[in-house]
Order: C-alpha cells, then structure tokens, then sequence
C-alpha cells in the first residue's frame, strides 16, 4: 500500500512535471510570436440580450458627479433615493444602472455613449436620468471660471451642440424610454456674486430646456428653485455638491414626475 | 599476513584555515584484523576517518580501499567500505527495513536478498519494520552496522561504536566485531579514546595524538614491551641496591619493587639477591594497561 | 538515477510534508471560493442584475471615478488606466473575463498566489531537503555510498522538480475541483484575450489575440511552474549552504516578502528590477497588467528569473561535490 502510493505521486508528478513543461513552451510560443489580430470570437460567452429583461424597470443614470453622489454621505445620491422612492411607490424591482463619472462633460458623455456596453444599457432602459453640464459651466466646482459673458456664450454654444448628439444618441438607442435630463442649481447664490451667476445659470437652465423640448418624451427638470433659498443647508461642505438632503430634494421632484403605468403600458 | 592490504593510508595531511590538523598519517590494515585507532579526543580521529571515508577531501596523501584510490576513484572504493561515523544516525522517519532498501538502492550490485541477511546477522529481525524514531540507541546501532555491511565490504570502519551503549551493550559490540573479522575475514578499523575497549577488541592499534601517529604496533608486542616485574623481598633498602646495579629499579606501593621484564636475565638477578642474603618472597610479572602505555608514549599527555 | 530519485521522492511523502502542503491548499481554496462567491453575490445583490457587462461597466465607471480623483497617486493612476483599457478591450469584445465557473477560479486564483503563497509552499518542501540531511547526520550515511556527490544531489534536485510539479497540480486539482461546487465545472472554452503589452501608462493591443480558457490556464499553470522551480532552486540552493532549514526558511520568506513588497514601490528604483523577488508576477504578463518597474516585460522576467535559477543550481552542486563534512 505504502508502496503503491509512492508510486503512484511519483508517476503523477512525472506527468505533471510535461504537462506543465509544454504549458510553458505553449505561452513561450504564445507570446513571443506574433498573432494575428484578434477576429471577433466565434464563441460568444453569452448572446449579449439587447431585450428589456422581463419585469424589471430598469433605470440607466448616466452623467457627472452628481449622478454619481457626491456630496452625498451614503454615497446613494439622487439616483438612490429616487430608486428607493419608486419601489415604495411600485413595489417593483427596480434595476438601476449608474454609469455616471465624476467631472464628466457634455463632451465626455458623448463619447461614452459611443461604448458598445453603455449603448446596449440604454437600449434596456425603461428610463434615463442624467446630469449634463456642469462641469461645462462651473470648473471643478470652485467657481465661475470668469463672468465674462463672450467665454460662457461660447461654452454654451458648444454644450448644446454636444447635448443635442446626446439626445440624438439616446433616442437613437432607445425610442421609448422617458429621459429626464436634471437641470442645473446655482451653487453660488449665496456669495457676493449670486445676482449674476445666477442669471447665468438661469439662462443656461432654460437653453437646455429649449433643446430638450424639441425631442419627444425628454424632460428637463428644474433644480435652480428647490435650491434657490436655503441652499447651505442642503449643500455638502465642498459648498459645490448637494448633502444628502439636497440629493433627496431632487430625487422627489424626478420621482413625482415619473410615472409608471405608462411606462408599462408602453413595454 | 601476507595478504594484500584492505585499506591503505599513506601520509595524510589535512590543513584547515592554515592550520595543520592532521600532519602526515600511515597506516595499514589487513583482511581479518581489527585495528585500533587510539587517542584522546581532539587527536585528530574523525579527521582521518571522514577523510578515509571521503567525507572530507585530504589536502595531501593518499587513501587505498581494497587497492582503489578514494579520490580518483570514489565509487569503486566505496564499494569495499560500510561505515558508521560518529553516531548512526538514519532516517527517523522510516522504518529500519526502508532505511536499508533505501541504502541498498544506492548500490546496484547489492542484491535484495542481502537485506534479511544483514538483518538476520544483528539480529533485528523483529523490530524491522518499525520505524526507527522508536528504536533504542543499541538497536539504532545494531542497524547502523547493518547498513554498513550491506554491500559486503572488505573494510568497516566504526567511529566510536560503544558510544552511549550500556556494558552490556558494550561487550556484546565488541564479540560482534570480533566475529565478523574472523568469519567475514573483514578489517575492522575502530576508533576510541577508551583504552580498555581498544585493548580488547583489537589485535593492532594505533596511537594518534596531536595529528601524528607516534605507534603503530600489534597489542602483544606493544603490551610485551612494557611488561613488568614485581618483586617483594626483604629487606627492601638491599635488594634495591642490588638491583639497581643491574637495572633500572622503581620502587611501588606497599614496599615493592618494579623492574623490566628481561626473560634470560630473570634468574641472574633472582639468584645475585639470594647470595646477597635477600629474602625474594614474591616475584611475578604484570602487563601494564594500555592508560600507563599511552602515557609513556604520548609523555604525560592526558587522554580526556 | 531513478532508483536515487525514488529513494528521495519516498523520504519527502515520509515526512509527510507534501501532505501537508495539499492539506493547506485544501483549506485555502474554499476559504477563497466562498470569498470570491461572496463578491460575486455582493455584486448581484448591489446591481439587481446579473449581467456581466453591467457589472464590468459597473467597475469601468468606478474605475473612472477613481481616475477622477485629484489625491490619486500617479503609480495607481497608471495602473487603473491599463486596466481600464483592457476591461474595455473585454467589453468591446464580448468577452467576460470573470465568468463564473471552476475554471476561471482556477485561473484567478493562481494569477493571485503566483508571487507568494505558491512560492512560499515550494519552499516548506524544499527547504529542508538538504539541510535536514545535514543537521540529522544522514548525509554521512549517503556520501559514503558507491555513488558520486553531484548524482546525489541530482536525484534530490529532480525529487523537488517533481514535488513542485505535484504542488502546482494540487492546486489545479484542487482549485478545480473545490470551486466547482459553487460554481460550476464548465467555462473551459470561453475566449480570453491574451497579449497585451505595456508601454508607459499605454496598453498595445496589437498583438492581443484570444485563446480558449483552457489553453490560457494551462500556459498561466506553465509559468507558474517557473515560478515555483525559480524559487525551489534558490531555497535548495539554500539548502545546500545552510544546516539550518530554519535559516533558510527565514531567508527565502524574507526575501519572497520583500518582493511582494519592493513590487509595489520600486518604480522609481529602476535596478531593482534584477532581483529575482520582484520578478515573480509573471501571469500579469499573459493578463496585461502594468510591470512594477518600466521596461519589464516577459521576455526580461524570465530570464531574470532564469540567471538568478541557473546560478542558484551551480552553486549548489559545487559547494556541494567540494565541501567537506564534519
């Protein structure tokens, strides 16, 4: 018996000792000799499903830090509280995709949409929720680049032209699903310089909400007033992004305006 | 002893960092005998050993086993030699039989059946397939000297093979010897700083001190050399006188006389002191051990 | 030879020492099988969704978001940009990397015990091979055979080649077989890609080709072999100079641990990439991952590795056919 064993680990590591051997000389060969390009694989792991799943509402967010939750201290942000809003309403599962990036601009957003997997996500959704822009206007939270009015027009100009692609893009992608585009606050009115700042974000907010008009089933949602008076209170203490609070003030307002026995008559 | 010789040593030197440690050894041994190699510790015997044995590479000199020398031909030598170095020390963690098929596998003309042969010869035959962690020192030993005689060597060399073995464990090592020497027709080279073991296994010894044999000789003519006489005789002052007129005299304890063993001379003296009106009352002779002979030889040097 | 080799391969199973190394594998692997279960569930708990585009999308964004970050170090930033590319590269290409299944435990586990865990269990078994031979007074035993010194050590050399052998297979076996419990014994012939290159904080993908998992396992398991052969000569290189095997357990775990740790800080010390220790990650080369230090490739690993190997093995055996032994 005790024999048999030493027999038996010994031929068992010879034919371990070549089968690794010739692992070896395999990833020698592999590697160090050129391949040709990669075709697309025969074998697909899975046929990627395009196909809304089932039951499920899914909600894609896509966008900037305050898609993402900055500020926000269970670092759920809007997106969170309005999921968990619309499964109290619904009782339904709700399947939430955030693909949002910190410091994202129109630009950014643009080019992410062009990612075969952020496509195939939008073409699930049952709705779209997005921030845009900010980081357009506001440079990296700190303040107002310049008040100059030649530089902001310019900025403007170029942000819508990138937001109309992004709306272009997505109901490209998707022809049913509501998309919800939240708007801008002034993060500043309560400094020295608010009369202007928020003139021009007044003016910005309502630009956005002009281009949005034009295509169907896409709406722009104001957050300049639910942050127009207390907005310390509700303002994280980089004074730029919104605190928890400010997030579930602007998860009420996309919340009410979603509704859902369309959504699902429509799937 | 006409034969050709089992194992040549011829003037071994080893030098360690500068030092000299062993400073040009010889000697020989002969199929059948058993050789003593004899001194204290420190003297410079493992040294030779593991050098004969090749455990230790000598830095002049050359090592004979049954004609083949170690060096150049190391694995031809080996095969005329079983050893135990110091202590034997074998696998724990086998049992006494897989340790010897593990030696045995060592050497391709060693065949199976000569494992139950060397078993049978300790006599450990059943105890053999227990591991050897549970063995006493004496059984250890016992298969020590198996391993050594597997592959039918025509010199064994045994470093210290009493060590650590009761009396009787002692002397039943030392018939052991004794009879694979005379049965086996091996040469036996054993080593020891106990002067009463090597007295009564070996029929030759060697003295080693410091790195140098200083004797080499069979154990009678080394014993007969140093053989004495005893007289009580009365009264003593006399007797001495006229003894001393013939030969060096020393006087012993509890009022004798010492003097060489001198055979044709003997009755000479006897009967001087007679006619010179001494009483001999007792004359006799006595071989001295071989302690007073390593102190002649070595000048006093002590032996632990 | 094969006779010196068995005797050798007996007394390794009698100390029970390979047993033993099984045995830890055998508690490690589904110690990391549940670990990996659990974020696997973590993730589908968090997403509500069990497509892996969604949660490989899911990390490209946090990715991003990390990336985002002014405080990030320029070292991580680096790494997180090749890996975002190739988590993209994979998107693209339809292709999940992490599909559940036995066989891609088993390749996440070796990719993430090759420069440690792996080489330390080499060492247990090797450490002692010579040096216990040495301290017990055995090697007196067996130099004094009809056998010369360099074909003892050989046999024992080739007793720890296939003790290594036996060890990485336990670790396939055993990863193989524990993890397919929870996850499944299918998944050998899902595509990988393989073939990425790094040149500065860039990922080239102009080689990258795909490779069935299976293949890509078994050349991962290749270079872990390598690894672990590296790493058995120098220990029983070790072995030969040392009577301690507790010295020279001491020295190859330091060394092993200061490699895990130079890996991670010595970009800036750009010599540092001659020691053997931080050499040892060579699966991240199969998988694209970015080299601790600029200019370290495959090529340059392994023979980096194979230097320091062949030098290990010629010490060894000529101290060892010269040494005396006392």
């Amino acid at each position: 018996m005790k024999k048999y064993t030493l027999t038996a680990v010994s031929i068992v590591s010879i034919a371990a000792s070549l089968l690794w051997l010739f692992g070896l000389g395999w990833t020698l060969q592999d590697q160090f000799t050129a391949n040709e390009k990669v075709e697309k694989p025969r074998e697909k792991t899975e046929s990627a499903s395009t196909e809304k799943q089932d039951d499920k509402l899914t909600i894609v967010a896509l966008g900037d830090s305050l898609t993402r939750g900055t500020g926000d201290a269970d670092g759920k942000g809007y997106t969170g509280y309005l999921t968990d809003r619309l499964k109290e309403k619904t009782e339904q599962e709700i399947n939430l995709l955030n693909s949002a990036v910190k410091g994202e601009t129109s630009r950014g957003l643009l080019k992410q949409l062009q990612q075969r997997e952020i496509q195939r996500q939008a073409k699930q959704a049952d709705v779209i929720v997005m921030t845009i822009g900010g980081n357009d206007l506001f440079q990296q939270g700190a303040a107002l680049e310049s008040l100059d009015m030649n530089t902001i027009n310019s900025k403007r100009q170029l942000y819508l032209s990138n937001v109309k692609k992004i709306y272009t893009q997505l109901r490209d992608l998707n022809k049913d699903a509501a998309i919800y585009h939240v708007g801008l606050y002034n993060p500043f009115s309560n400094l020295p310089d608010a009369k202007t700042t928020s003139s021009i974000v007044r003016d910005w907010n309502f630009q956005s909400a002009e281009t949005a008009a034009e295509y169907e089933d896409i709406v722009y949602v104001p957050t300049f007033d639910l942050f127009q008076l207390q907005v310390e209170s509700y303002l994280y203490t980089d004074q730029f992004h919104p605190n928890t609070e400010g997030y579930k003030l602007i998860a009420e307002r996309v919340a009410s305006l979603i509704n859902f026995e369309q959504e699902e008559d429509e799937s | 002893m006409s034969q050709s010789p089992a194992l040549e040593v011829e003037n071994l030197t080893k030098r360690i960092k500068g030092k000299q440690i062993i400073k040009g050894v010889s000697f020989t041994l002969f199929p059948g005998e058993v050789f003593g190699f004899l001194g204290p510790n420190g003297a410079g015997k493992t040294t030779t050993i593991r050098m004969i044995v090749g455990l230790i590479s000598p830095t002049s000199g050359t090592i004979k086993i049954g004609g083949r020398n170690v060096r150049t031909d190391f694995t031809e030598a080996m095969r005329h030699l079983g050893c135990i170095v110091e202590n034997p020390e074998l696998y724990p963690f086998l049992t006494g039989w897989e340790n010897l098929e593990h030696f045995a596998k060592m050497d391709p003309s060693i065949p199976k059946s000569r494992l139950q042969e060397v078993i049978t010869l300790v006599g450990l035959s059943n105890r053999i397939h227990d591991r050897v962690s549970t063995y006493s020192l004496g059984m250890r030993q016992r298969l020590g000297i198996a391993q050594a005689l597997l592959g039918r060597p025509k010199v064994l060399i045994l470093d210290e093979p009493t060590n650590g073995l009761d009396p009787a464990g002692i002397r039943e090592m030392r018939e052991f010897i004794r009879q694979l020497a005379r049965e086996e027709n091996l040469s036996v080279l054993v080593s020891s700083h106990l002067l009463s073991e090597i007295q009564l296994m070996c029929d030759r010894v060697a003295i080693i001190s410091k790195g140098s044999v200083i004797r080499t000789d069979s154990v009678q003519n080394l014993l007969a050399e140093q053989e004495r006489v005893i007289w009580k005789a009365e009264p003593l002052p006399l007797a001495k006188q006229l003894l001393s007129e013939e030969t060096e005299v020393t006087e012993g304890a509890d009022g004798t006389l010492i003097t060489l063993y001198n055979e044709p001379l003997l009755p000479d003296w006897n009967e001087k002191l007679v006619k010179g009106g001494v009483k001999v009352k007792e004359m006799r002779t006595q071989l001295p051990s071989l302690e007073d002979l390593f102190l002649e030889v070595t000048g006093g040097e002590s032996i632990d | 030879m094969i006779n010196l080799v068995r005797n050798e391969m007996l007394k390794l199973l009698r100390k029970k020492r390979l047993y033993v190394i099984v045995l830890i594998i055998a508690f490690l692997v589904p110690l990391f099988t549940y670990a990996q279960f659990k974020e696997i569930q973590d993730q589908r708990e968090k997403l509500g969704n069990q497509d892996w585009r969604t949660v490989l999308q899911q990390e490209i964004t946090d990715t991003q978001n990390r990336l985002s970050s002014s405080r990030i170090q320029d070292e991580w930033r680096k790494y997180l940009k090749i890996r975002l590319s190739q988590q993209q590269y994979y998107l693209e290409n339809d292709i999940d990397p992490r599909a559940p299944g036995a066989p891609t435990f088993m390749r996440i586990f070796v990719e993430n015990s090759i420069d440690l865990l792996l080489p330390l269990l080499v060492m247990v078994i090797v450490a002692d091979l010579v040096s216990s031979e040495a301290s017990g007074g055995t090697i007196k035993l067996l130099l004094t055979r009809p056998v010369k010194r360099w074909r003892i050590l050989l046999s024992k050399y080739l007793a720890m080649l296939l003790s290594v052998s036996f060890i990485v297979l336990s670790v396939a076996v055993l990863s193989y077989g524990i993890s397919g419990v929870v996850f499944g014994y299918g998944g050998w012939n899902m595509p990988l890609l393989t073939g990425f290159s790094v040149s500065g904080d860039e990922l080239i993908t102009d080689n990258v080709h795909i490779v069935p998992q299976w293949q890509y396992i078994l050349m991962e398991f290749g270079l872990v072999w390598y690894v672990c052969v590296i790493v058995g000569t120098l220990t029983f290189m070790l072995s030969v100079l040392l009577r301690s095997t507790a010295a020279v357990m001491g020295i190859m775990l330091a060394s092993l641990i200061a490699g895990a740790i130079l890996a991670n800080m010595v970009s800036s010390w750009e010599s540092a990439k001659y020691f053997f220790m931080v050499n040892l990650n060579l699966t991240n080369y199969v998988s694209g991952m970015a080299t601790p230090i600029e200019g370290m490739s495959l090529g340059f690993s392994m023979s980096v590795l194979a230097v320091w190997g062949i030098a290990g093995f010629i010490i060894a055996f000529v101290t060892f056919s010269k040494r005396d032994i006392y």
